[in-house]
């Protein structure tokens, strides 16, 4: 089975007044259909402009300097504006994570729903409409011919982010890219909206990118895992796999920090330093400064992406 | 022992209006809390969004005036306090907030942020408060350097530590934390969490550290209360009430944090529904619409907080009944 989107190589950057941020720096990923990719990383690390840039909604002044984006073959970086017009929200469609900016609080959120069904799908206001009400009803919103009417500072936190599931879903996309989609909600919420996407996936068997920083959700949800860290991946693999064998030392200093781990009261096992800034020309390994096993080799040489067991890879000198 | 805070009864109200010529309704966002604080012990506060308890950090701080209840410290209550008292009750309890971005003025310098409760309740002399200044930054993990900066020029964790040296600067006993570390990245969560749980064991004090994530909880709890609507629904010593849960609410909050150990086949409960709106709280116990294993009885008569075993206490009419089947965290 051919991959449903396959990822090459990507760079965008930032050409600000001071000075170039590398964003997103060689990214490579594949997505199976029906599969779950989890990407994961600190804020900063590039996770949600590799999104953008899948969407090509890079926001100005960013720019897609290297890589391809192969969507069923198709590179999505060639495509004229007008025909990636006719695949994003359509084919390849995004959840956000603030359902209160992301929706547009002067419509309503049956307009919203059907506005990609008129625009994709060419339907009637009236046919938009009952589709709308469908949607929303196989999504969870409770009354939902009563709902299409209300504006979205009518609707709960949890109801707006089931709206914004419904846009997404609204033209049976192939992919879905949900940018911490549950991070704004409370867990009994956030419980049920992932079941719902999990039950959704299945259903119709499309693919899930999964952006967030919460490592349960990962370990829940995720078929396969990537580790962002300063706009580069440092480590890829089968999600169960990933956890029961970390190897880079990001991956495992992460996993080490998390309160379930420690007994409690115990002193927590930290990473030292913090994040370092992209807007610096990094030489060498970026997480050598915060690393507990790096060596001289590490000032001077990137490490490339290395396999190290069966889809397991990591970008790491000293990493087995 | 003699607690150090006390809440009886603790009520809040607000009024609300739902619309411009709807009629005036209350808002019951505190509906009858009690709270016991003991030296040196953290009690965590748990619940959902809207849950109320942001508003019993704001009363239990004197920020805000209860509608009904009386707040003690040290044995005193609140209202009865005269100025000198009450300013030394200020004194001793401190809180951090949950944004280090919004909680720091921009305007002012880091010195100034971290002297600023020391002159205000007039202890020592600008020298020794300038001494002071740069033995708390140090203390918090920050460099004496970076004082003349601004707020901005920190990251998110670096501000966090600058709350929490200005909560420290005037020596307090009680440390009322609202999700102070809800809005920093994982691997800085850690720092200070560690950082919180060295300061109780250096100094002495007692913490209650209000919060949604309950592996945070876990880590740094003595006793944990979980509020749902304005109610306190669970409490008791950690392990009761995150190992022998009683309440279907406490049940459903843990079975849906997501956890990187295997659930091994433990079923999810998934509450239904969402919250309901607490200017129409629902009839009998307030959780009975999402309640699993909801009776007849739940929809009319709402369920006292009574001890169930010794020191651990819960609002359900069927906790003991339903307790034999319950998972552990």
């Amino acid at each position: 089975m051919p991959p449903l989107i396959e990822i090459k190589g990507l760079s965008t950057q930032f050409h600000l007044a001071t000075g170039v941020l590398k964003a997103v720096q060689c990214v490579d990923l594949t997505l199976d259909p029906g599969e779950t990719l989890a990407l994961v990383g600190e804020s900063g690390c590039g996770k949600s402009i590799t999104a953008a840039s899948i969407m090509r909604l890079v926001p100005p002044p960013g720019r897609i300097v290297a890589g391809s984006i192969l969507f069923k073959g198709i590179d999505l970086l060639q495509l004229p504006e007008e025909e990636m017009r006719g695949i994003r929200g359509n084919r390849i469609a995004m959840v956000f994570q603030d359902p209160m900016t992301s929706l547009n609080p002067v419509f309503t959120v049956g307009n919203q729903v059907a506005e990609g069904l008129r625009v994709h799908r060419g339907l009637s206001r009236r046919e938009a409409e009952r589709e709308a009400v469908e949607i929303l009803s196989q999504v969870g919103i409770p009354a939902p011919r009563e709902r299409i009417r209300d504006y979205p500072h009518q609707l709960s936190g949890g109801m707006r982010q089931r709206v914004m599931i419904a846009m997404a879903l609204s033209c049976r996309p192939e992919l879905i890219i949900a940018d911490e989609p549950t991070t704004a909600l409370d867990v009994t919420i956030q419980a049920q909206i992932l079941e719902l996407l999990d039950r959704l996936k299945k259903e119709t068997g499309m693919g899930l990118i999964l952006i967030t920083h919460n490592l349960g959700i990962v370990a829940e949800r995720a078929h396969r895992t990537a580790i962002m860290y300063a706009g580069r991946i440092v480590e890829t693999a089968e999600t169960s796999e990933l956890f029961r064998n970390p190897l880079h030392p990001y991956t495992r200093g992460l996993l080490a920090s998390l309160p379930e781990f420690g007994a409690p009261g115990e002193k927590l096992s930290t990473i030292a330093g913090s994040v370092p800034d992209l807007r610096n020309e990094i030489i060498g390994c970026p997480f050598r400064e915060r690393c507990p096993i790096c060596v001289a080799a590490c000032a001077t040489q990137e490490p490339e992406m290395k396999e190290a067991g069966a889809g397991h890879s990591v970008r790491c000198l000293k990493a087995p | 022992m003699t607690a150090l805070l006390s809440a009886q009864n603790l009520v809040k109200e607000f009024p609300v209006r739902d619309g411009l010529f709807a009629q005036k309704l209350r808002l019951t966002a505190v509906a009858g809390v009690d709270l016991e604080l003991f030296p040196g012990e953290t009690l965590g506060l748990a619940g959902e969004s809207g849950c109320g308890k942001s508003t019993v950090a704001r009363l239990l701080t004197g920020l805000i005036p209860a509608s009904q209840g009386a707040i003690r410290f040290h044995g005193k209550e609140l209202s009865g306090m005269d100025r000198s008292e009450f300013a030394q009750f200020r004194k001793e309890v401190q809180m951090i907030f949950q944004d280090p971005f919004s909680s720091l003025n921009p305007r002012m310098r880091v010195s100034e942020i971290v002297a600023e409760p020391l002159a205000i309740h007039r202890i020592g002399t600008p020298g020794e408060r300038k001494q002071r200044v740069v033995s708390l930054m140090e203390r918090v993990g920050l460099s004496g350097d970076q004082l003349s900066r601004f707020p901005h020029e920190f990251s998110g964790g670096q501000r966090q530590r600058i709350g929490i040296a200005r909560a420290l600067a005037v020596s307090p006993r009680l440390i009322i934390a609202d999700e102070p570390v809800s809005a920093l990245d994982l691997s800085i969560q850690a720092q200070i969490i560690n950082l919180l749980q060295e300061l109780k064991g250096e100094l002495g004090l007692s913490f209650l550290f209000i919060t949604h994530d309950l592996s945070v909880l876990r880590h740094l709890s003595d006793r944990i209360a979980i509020m749902y609507l304005g109610r306190i629904v669970e409490t008791g010593s950690r392990d009761a009430v995150l190992s022998a849960t009683l309440h279907p609410y406490t049940e459903a909050l843990l079975s849906a944090i997501p956890s990187v150990h295997p659930r091994e086949g433990k079923p999810r409960v998934i509450a239904r529904g969402e919250l309901p709106s607490p200017l129409f709280p629902p009839t009998g116990c307030p959780f009975h619409p999402r309640c699993q294993y909801a009776e007849e009885l739940c929809g009319t008569v709402r369920p006292e907080l009574l001890e169930k075993e010794p020191g651990h206490l819960a609002a359900c009419h069927f906790s003991e009944k339903n307790y034999r089947q319950r998972s552990s965290f």
